[in-house]
């Protein structure tokens, strides 16, 4: 695949969401399914990754970039990850506090909710890559618990999968 | 308009000075968007007077609307505020520049880890949590539209979601369709607060 596709695939998925996690499901349904030129591993593999430092949660489209192309498209994938953060300056310039409309706020309410639906859907494939017995399913409700109930960083989830796997390996 | 140009700076601010902030915080805070501009607020709004409330308060509400990541957005703009385009660069840049090393580091030698059965064990739990991470991120993001008044209306538009982007059905919509369908129900049914 061609970097500069790659990168408006990327961009185009950064572009149509509000967070990090919700353009998982573009991704998904260009790379992994329509273009084939990612798997659903190693989708979930780049999830990890982007998980393993304090950066935001986009950072896991650096990872796809370089699955998909090395290098060049791991630069592509940090590109796409940045580049629409500077739409705000132009909003800041013109718009002010109009966005403080009503409307348009319950407008990104139901963008939101709709965005939360697409990726509980798109983690179905993703799981059934990485779910493979009572190990990963206490490691996947493990860190649910962990953090949506205890509030602790995902880099304690990651940690503690990484931790449960090899102690299962040894012992196993 | 609120803010058509950039805030003056109450004290001399050079860039250097901003990039530090930014890396700072941004790469030593865990936690994902909330805590890291909460960690923004206290150092440039608290501590040091840069940015005023208000305009603190505008950038934060456009963040929460601008596409893509909003904790970048939100470091643009108040960079930008500070020290217009050269600033708004350097934080982003700030921000993101050592951790997508990492990222690219720890992918670059994934390969590698392939081949060692301890190694892909390891692999193995991360995968499984990064599946709980998905839910858990896709719980974070409905949980506030579900108050005592609009869990009726807020269900109806997740369960519409997950049954229009459920593949294999006849009533299957690409994500880009269902978020553009979204976009219109939200403009013309309101959900309550």
């Amino acid at each position: 695949m061609k970097v500069w596709l790659l990168y408006l695939i990327l961009m185009k998925a950064m572009l149509t969401c509000f967070s990090g996690p919700t353009s998982l499901p573009v991704v998904h349904h260009d790379l992994v399914e329509k273009y084939h030129v990612l798997s659903d591993k190693q989708l979930t593999t780049a999830v990890a990754a982007g998980r393993l430092t304090p950066g935001p949660f986009g950072l896991y489209l650096v990872s796809v970039g370089y699955f998909i192309d090395g290098t060049p498209g791991a630069i592509a994938g940090f590109l796409a990850l940045i580049t629409p953060a500077f739409l705000i300056i132009p909003m800041l310039f013109y718009l002010g506090h109009r966005v403080n409309k009503p409307r348009i706020r319950n407008a990104v309410r139901v963008l939101t909710l709709a965005s939360a639906g697409l990726l509980l859907t798109t983690t179905i494939p993703l799981a059934r890559v990485a779910i493979q017995g009572p190990l990963t399913i206490g490691i996947a409700l493990g860190t649910f618990v962990l953090l949506v109930f205890l509030k602790r960083s995902t880099i304690w989830a990651i940690v503690g999968g990484a931790a449960a796997g090899m102690l299962f390996y040894l012992i196993a | 308009m609120a803010t058509a140009t950039p805030s003056p700076v109450p004290v001399k601010l050079s860039l250097f000075r901003l990039f530090l902030v930014y890396l700072k915080v941004g790469n030593l805070t865990f936690g994902g968007g909330d805590p890291t501009m909460a960690a923004l607020q206290t150092e440039m709004v608290a501590s040091r007077g840069w940015i005023s409330d208000r305009a603190y308060a505008l950038v934060y509400t456009l963040a929460r609307i601008t596409p893509g990541t909003n904790l970048l957005a939100f470091c643009a703009g108040t960079a930008w505020e500070l020290l217009g385009w050269p600033g708004a660069i350097a934080a982003v840049l700030a921000m993101t520049v050592p951790a997508a090393l990492l990222v690219l580091w720890v992918t670059a030698h994934y390969a590698t880890l392939q081949a060692h059965p301890f190694a892909m064990a390891a692999l193995g739990g991360v995968l499984a949590a990064a599946v709980g991470i998905m839910i858990a991120a896709a719980w974070q993001l409905a949980r506030p539209s579900f108050s005592r008044r609009s869990w009726i209306q807020a269900g109806i538009v997740l369960a519409v979601a997950v049954l229009l982007s459920f593949p294999g059905t006849r009533i299957y919509l690409t994500p880009l369709r269902v978020l553009g369908l979204a976009a219109l129900v939200g403009l013309l049914w309101e959900i309550p607060a």
